[in-house]
């Protein structure tokens, strides 16, 4: 296992707690919830309801109810698939690939990520359902043998998507429940009642052995290298569902490169916007320090970088191309109607990630919060420029248009956040959201001692 | 409609066409009046294929013939009749809309009669020919009027003879578009109360005078295609078109140039032009034409041009033009029917005859029917009647005289309500029924024998293709049973009450009569059979020669002028698809974008973009109009610069308060602002002077235009006629980037090699056929007849106002509008291009299906498998023609009631060789596909192979213009191919590389500047 400490770590090391505390510190986010917790639940249930309703509303009457106007066919249902999916991006980086490459800052952020991966794709995936004419049909996007020997369209990105998607949540999903196994182990041995019944199920009869431990951590790291190249192509995938039209604003060959490092921006930006006040909540200002916060910063600061630098060669190639198309669509990008949506795309995440270049900034918890929930703000207008914009501006002038969402769509929206929160906050009272296992590993061999 | 189609009445109506003689070949003569059960089929009654009646269009003056296809014995699509002489096989939208008046779900579904509480309640036609009878039996004579539309036939004669017979001489025929001015004109100038043929294809060189001939005036079919053959280019050769209005009319966009003058002042600039062209000897005036000359010297260029706002020289320049080659020029139509109208028409008159134009362009003796005996005065002496108690029973027949009249016919309705007893033959409940005391349902012209004369020596025949669709009767019928009822004098003096016959046997005494006259000495029947057949007989009337009448000189100067300032001339034109309102409750033509504008479903108001900024107004803005009168109107704000600054201008039609549920409460009544006096001529003036107000608020536009103007991407390509001449006419292409990579198209060559390759194991890879289209643009008028066919033949619903905001309307085929110059003073030019999917051979489309819904062909066609559609949509987002469009809502049943558009018993017009697409799929233009396996069928079992033209489809066979070829692109004899090899053909954005099926041929403009 990775046990290499970082002399960044002596932040820790000021207030080294003993294994026991990380056991009872981290144990205790499980214990009974206050009303807070319940009024929050409340809260994005009746959100869910309304969601629900809207998209029972859209199924009983029609697509039609959504906003949607020619020759605008997709909008904010897939600019929110898009959205959710680049969320997701960012657990499997932290768990994966920061695992691979031994940084140790990691471990007390990347239960929450991971977590938060699983659920925006859960979340994610319900879009491209959402969005379709007939969702009672969905299934035949998959390629199942069936007597009327119709098969799905190969050449479909849409197709590729649907693979795409699917096998990173399989992947994801096996991720946090490998990871989570023997801090499981660790709640189920402090715990009472029916969850104890429930621990003991998925803890999937852990002793610690060191047997247990070699397969465990043989078999996370395997999950991990398999993890890693998903983190890469979903969200190519994802990009190819766009650059493989002939869409000027779509068809471009950043488009792979651009997604996923927007996803990681994204996903980094939401880790942080969950972690804030998680760490309030739950009183974790040991565990996870202003340290990880300014190594989570630091790379919002490179991922926004590469976004902002795509941004500037898209708008550079554009006119560079010499197309009259691709320069009439960011041409309207810029200042067209929809000119409000590109500043806030290009201000919330080409501009403000460049304030993490001063120290102070990137060490304000505070100041962290507020940018993270703009560069979140920034990355759905990302999505909403790309899709709504360049649609709106293709090639035929007489069957241009403008598209403003319905109140169902925002719903459905709104719905959809609440749904990854329901899942948040059920995950966060009921599994540890910092790695037991993985935060002792970190701390420094002598302190073991002290373990009971 | 609580009853709706059952099993039984199905077989019913089945059954009743079941006399359908011959399919395809010719036209089916038997009457529909035997009832054939299925069991023992009729040999010519095969389910599934389609028989066809000839009858003739009655929903507008113009009379086109049309052939009526029924199915199981429905109706479902009507086309043109290729014999007819007036429309040779070609249809407007209003006509390819017509079946869904027949299935009107607001039809009145049988004789009602009001009751004590003021209602109209249902009763048996027994009682209501009783109570007619016994109100005429009291009445006196004397005090019966007749309102009727414009019928030119036997219906008239009968109606007519009955009312002589009651010793009634108050017979009116309102047709609100009657040319009274024309008619007018020519009894001053050539002494004939006639309006006589024009012959486009003979002239090289048109100039209206604001004749809207592409849309309504007088026979816009007919006059398209003789436009289309004058005008089109054809081997370095075309007509010039000049069109001079202070609006720019969709007629006015096929112009080569549009000159807008002064309102009222057209009829200066003809006389001017007849001044040079008599003072400066161009041309051949006729002898007598010397007469005119001093009248005219008082109307020399330079002393009209500041009143008509028209420079001199334009106007030396049009007289020479004019007077050097076949030419014509047309008198003012409705949208130019202002108080001077007669004034104008009389110039044009001169003008034409010193041109020597009449009796070579102009041809009097074969007399159009149009307004028939029609003026708005008698409609105006029917008031005053009434208003002195003259009136004691008012009948009206297929009129609508309380909507379109001024005051939106209140001056009309209060005097109806004067009469003693309202007797009303209408279909609909309309404006005029309201204030009905018995309405006895008229059958629709599909449902009915009949006859109608829309020119001297054209005898059109409307015969029932079907059982009436409700409990209706022929109002000839009817009117005979009343007068036996009445008894006495009513059956001493009218003939077929006495013979007790029918109406059709009237009809066919009269057509005795005819076959008489025309010395055929058949046994009637094999007449009657033919003539219906090939849907009338026609023959060439004699031409009568006209001389100048005395009169002639008498004609006054027209009073030309702008209005006043801070005021503005409105003018209130007519509706290319909702005529005068009388179309307003087909909610295809509801929907059917207006040519000019692109609007649906509403009224507006087009304002110049300089005066609406001055005005501070924007596009949907509110704005109040006044009339010095006080009567008042708002309507949205339509920017349009086709017009001139201090003109506005709303369509007609709309607006009704009592018209069904696609009609009532929609838009304004522009006839509301007009002025009731009868103009000097006797009709009404639609110019008035208005002023304007806005109100402040705002509304959406249904339009259904994205941007105006191309953006330079080569859409609607044109080209001068000079360019054409020196070989220098080029369609220019857009490239995606760079040029496609040499290797690329190898590539392409490459796999369609492979696929012929594959032919050996099937037939793949267009080895026998491609389907392909040409459209000549310099054809096409935007006269959108092909929407409306399109709609008719694949069973496009209708998406209703707020769906058409939202962009959503379902057209598989759009003409699009686009604008040119019109800034910093280049003049403004319209180009019009057909929209259709291109059947792209590299379609964008089809890879991006997840499921495979959108596939090619092996014949060229981008089908598209509504079954199999989820509705990702991806395909359009890919299209760049954005011609694939989606289903938002149910349309096709009833479970949504707001969005269903096939509304009992509108059903019954679906074509049932056409899917009706479900929620959630995605739908598009297929070439007809159903057309094409139709023929390929028949032409196997058969034997024989297909030949070019065998296939027509919807669009191209209602296209007036001619515009659309349609066939096998890799045929290179094929009429397709050759269209398509043309020099001036190109592909929209072919520089995309989808190969697309549909070649556009560059517009050709005869203008002077390259």
């Amino acid at each position: 296992m990775a046990t290499a400490i970082s002399p960044e770590s002596a932040s820790l090391q000021d207030t080294q707690p003993t294994y026991s505390e990380i056991t009872r510190d981290i144990a205790a986010t499980l214990g009974s919830p206050s009303r807070g917790y319940y009024v929050l639940l409340g809260l994005v249930l009746t959100v869910l309801a309304a969601g629900v309703i809207a998209l029972l509303y859209q199924v009983r009457w029609g697509i039609g109810v959504a906003g949607y106007t020619p020759p605008v066919m997709w909008g904010v249902y897939i600019t929110t698939f898009v959205f959710w999916v680049g969320i997701a991006h960012c657990g499997t980086l932290i768990s994966a690939i920061l695992y691979l490459f031994r940084s140790a800052w990691r471990t007390a952020v990347y239960r929450t990520a991971e977590a938060m991966t699983v659920f925006a794709v859960m979340t994610a995936g319900l879009f491209p359902l959402i969005h379709l004419g007939r969702i009672w049909y969905a299934y035949w996007l998959f390629p199942y043998p069936n007597q009327r020997q119709l098969w799905v369209n190969f050449k479909s990105p849409l197709v590729w998507d649907v693979f795409a998607v699917s096998t990173y949540f399989v992947v994801s999903t096996l991720f946090l429940i490998v990871g989570l196994i023997p801090d499981i182990a660790a709640v189920r041995d402090k715990v009472t009642g029916w969850r104890k019944k429930l621990y003991t199920i998925t803890s999937l009869g852990w002793r610690g052995s060191d047997q247990q431990w070699r397969h465990y951590s043989r078999a996370y790291l395997y999950l991990a290298a398999l993890a890693t190249p998903l983190v890469l192509s979903v969200h190519s995938v994802v990009s190819w569902d766009f650059a493989m039209s002939i869409v000027p604003g779509w068809h471009a060959t950043i488009f792979a490169p651009y997604f996923v490092a927007g996803a990681i921006y994204s996903g980094v930006a939401m880790v942080i916007t969950l972690m804030v006040p998680l760490r309030k909540v739950f009183r974790m200002e040991r565990y996870i320090t202003v340290w990880h916060f300014e190594n989570l910063a630091k790379l919002l600061l490179l991922t926004g970088m590469i976004v902002g630098y795509a941004y500037v060669v898209e708008f550079f190639i554009a006119w560079y191309s010499g197309n009259p198309f691709e320069r009439a669509s960011f041409w309207n990008r810029a200042f067209g109607d929809y000119w409000w949506a590109t500043w806030t795309m290009l201000i919330c995440n080409g501009f403000m990630p460049l304030l993490l270049w001063f120290p102070k900034i990137r060490r304000s918890i505070p100041a962290l919060f507020v940018m993270s929930l703009f560069v979140n703000l920034g990355m759905w207008f990302e999505r909403f420029v790309i899709i709504v914009v360049s649609l709106s501006y293709e090639y035929e002038p007489y069957a241009m248009g403008h598209y403003t969402p319905s109140w169902v769509e925002w719903s459905i929206l709104a719905g959809s956040f609440a749904w990854f929160f329901m899942w948040f906050l059920l995950f966060a009272k009921n599994f540890p959201t910092v790695s037991i296992t993985e935060v002792k590993e970190i701390i420094p061999m002598p302190r073991r001692r002290a373990h009971p | 409609m609580s009853d709706g189609m059952n099993r039984r009445k199905f077989l019913r109506v089945l059954g009743a066409s079941g006399g359908g003689a011959v399919a395809l070949s010719g036209c089916s003569t038997d009457s529909v009046e035997k009832l054939i059960p299925y069991l023992v089929p009729n040999e010519d009654q095969i389910p599934g294929i389609a028989t066809y009646y000839a009858s003739t269009c009655r929903d507008c003056p113009a009379g086109c013939g049309v052939h009526v296809r029924v199915r199981e014995g429905r109706a479902v699509k009507v086309e043109g009749n290729p014999d007819h002489p007036i429309n040779r096989g070609k249809l407007c939208a209003r006509a390819q809309a017509s079946l869904q008046g027949t299935y009107n779900p607001d039809r009145i579904t049988g004789p009602m009669a009001r009751n004590a509480a003021g209602e109209l309640e249902p009763i048996t036609w027994d009682e209501a020919i009783a109570r007619v009878a016994e109100r005429l039996g009291a009445a006196d004579g004397s005090k019966v009027w007749f309102i009727t539309g414009n019928e030119g036939g036997s219906f008239d004669q009968l109606v007519n003879e009955w009312l002589r017979a009651l010793g009634s001489s108050g017979r009116m025929v309102f047709e609100p578009f009657g040319y009274e001015a024309v008619r007018y004109a020519n009894r001053q100038v050539f002494g004939v109360d006639a309006i006589p043929a024009y012959q486009f294809a003979d002239a090289e060189y048109i100039l209206s005078f604001g004749a809207d001939f592409l849309e309504t005036w007088v026979s816009p079919v007919e006059y398209a295609r003789g436009f289309s053959a004058a005008h089109g280019y054809r081997d370095g050769a075309m007509g010039r078109y000049v069109h001079i209005e202070p609006r720019m009319s969709m007629t006015a966009m096929s112009a080569d140039e549009w000159i807008a003058p002064a309102p009222r002042s057209e009829g200066l600039i003809a006389l001017a032009m007849a001044q040079v062209i008599l003072s400066e000897g161009l041309g051949r005036p006729p002898r007598d034409a010397g007469r005119l000359r001093g009248v005219l010297d008082d109307y020399a260029p330079e002393d009209v041009a500041v009143r008509a706002d028209v420079s001199a020289e334009i106007i030396r320049r049009l007289a020479g033009e004019f007077a050097a080659r076949p030419s014509i020029a047309l008198p003012g139509g409705m949208g130019t029917q202002h108080t001077d109208a007669h004034g104008t028409a009389a110039a044009v008159n001169i003008l034409n005859y010193v041109a020597g134009n009449v009796g070579r362009t102009i041809v009097f003796g074969a007399d159009v029917q149009a307004g028939g005996r029609s003026s708005y005065a008698s409609i105006e002496a029917f008031v005053t009647a009434a208003a002195a108690g003259d009136v004691e029973v008012l009948f009206v027949h297929g009129a609508n005289p309380a909507f379109a009249t001024p005051s939106a016919g209140g001056r009309f309705g209060a005097a109806q309500q004067s009469a003693g007893f309202n007797v009303s033959f209408a279909r609909f409940e309309d404006e005029t029924t309201a204030a009905a005391d018995l309405v006895l349902p008229d059958h629709d012209p599909y449902e009915q024998w009949n006859d109608y004369e829309p020119r001297a020596g054209i005898h059109s025949l409307v015969q029932p293709v079907m059982q009436p669709v409700f409990d209706t009767r022929q109002t000839g019928d009817v009117l005979i049973e009343v007068a036996r009822r009445v008894g006495g004098r009513m059956v001493q003096g009218f003939v077929p009450a006495r013979n007790d016959g029918t109406y059709k046997d009237y009809l066919q005494e009269r057509w005795r009569e005819l076959q008489r006259e025309r010395r055929d000495r058949r046994p009637f029947d094999t007449f009657w059979r033919e003539a219906l057949q090939r849907g009338g007989i026609w023959s060439e009337a004699p031409r009568s020669t006209v001389r100048l009448a005395p009169s002639a000189s008498e004609i006054t100067p027209p009073a030309a002028g702008a209005a006043p300032e801070g005021q503005f001339t409105l003018i209130a034109y007519p509706s290319l698809a909702l005529y005068d309102g009388r179309a307003a409750n087909r909610p295809w033509l509801q929907e059917l974008p207006d040519p000019v504008t692109k609007m649906t479903w509403g009224t507006w108001l087009e304002i110049h973009p300089d005066t609406a900024e001055r005005l501070g107004l924007a596009e949907g803005d509110l704005v109040e109009i006044t009339t010095g009168d006080g009567a008042s109107l708002t309507v949205p704000a339509y920017l349009y610069p086709g017009l001139r600054h201090d003109v506005v201008a709303m369509p007609l039609g709309q607006g009704h308060t009592r018209y069904g549920r696609y009609a009532t409460d929609r838009g304004v009544n522009a006839y509301g602002l007009l002025n009731q006096d009868p103009t000097a001529f006797g009709g009404v003036s639609h110019y008035q002077t208005v002023t304007l107000r806005p109100t402040g608020d705002h509304e959406y536009l249904a339009k259904t235009e994205g941007k105006r103007r191309q953006l330079g991407r080569g859409i609607a390509q044109a080209v001068t006629l000079a360019a054409m001449q020196q070989g220098e006419g080029h369609p220019f292409h857009i490239q995606h980037a760079a040029a496609v990579p040499e290797r690329e198209e190898r590539v392409l060559d490459d796999v369609a090699e492979a696929q012929k390759e594959a032919t050996r194991y099937g037939p793949y890879a267009y080895d026998e056929t491609k389907w392909g289209m040409a459209i000549d643009l310099s054809k096409c008028t935007g006269c959108s007849a092909c929407v409306a066919a399109c709609s008719a033949e694949n069973n496009v619903p209708f998406v209703g106002e707020d769906q058409v905001r939202r962009g959503r309307e379902m057209h598989w085929i759009r003409i699009e509008r686009y604008f040119e110059g019109g800034q910093d003073g280049e003049p403004l030019e319209t180009r019009f291009v057909p929209m259709l999917c291109q059947q792209c051979g590299n379609a964008p489309c089809e890879p991006v299906c997840p499921v495979f819904a959108a596939y090619r062909t092996p014949d060229g066609l981008n089908a598209q498998v509504y079954n199999r559609c989820v509705g990702t949509r991806y395909c359009s987002n890919n299209c760049p023609y954005k011609v694939r469009y989606f289903n938002w809502y149910d349309m096709s049943t009833p479970n949504d009631p707001d969005t269903f558009a096939w509304p009992e018993p509108m059903h019954w017009l679906l074509n049932p060789d056409v899917t009706v697409r479900s929620r959630g799929v995605m739908e598009k233009c297929t070439f007809c596909v159903q057309r094409i396996r139709g023929a390929q069928h028949e032409a196997r079992l058969s034997g024989v192979p297909l030949a070019d033209g065998d296939v027509v489809v919807a669009c191209q066979q209602t296209c007036p213009a001619d515009a659309i070829v349609f066939g096998n692109l890799n045929d290179p004899t094929s009429r397709v191919a050759r269209t398509a090899a043309d020099a001036r053909g190109y592909h929209v954005l072919g520089g995309l590389n989808t190969k697309p099926s549909v070649t556009y041929l560059m517009k050709v403009r005869n203008v002077e500047e390259a």
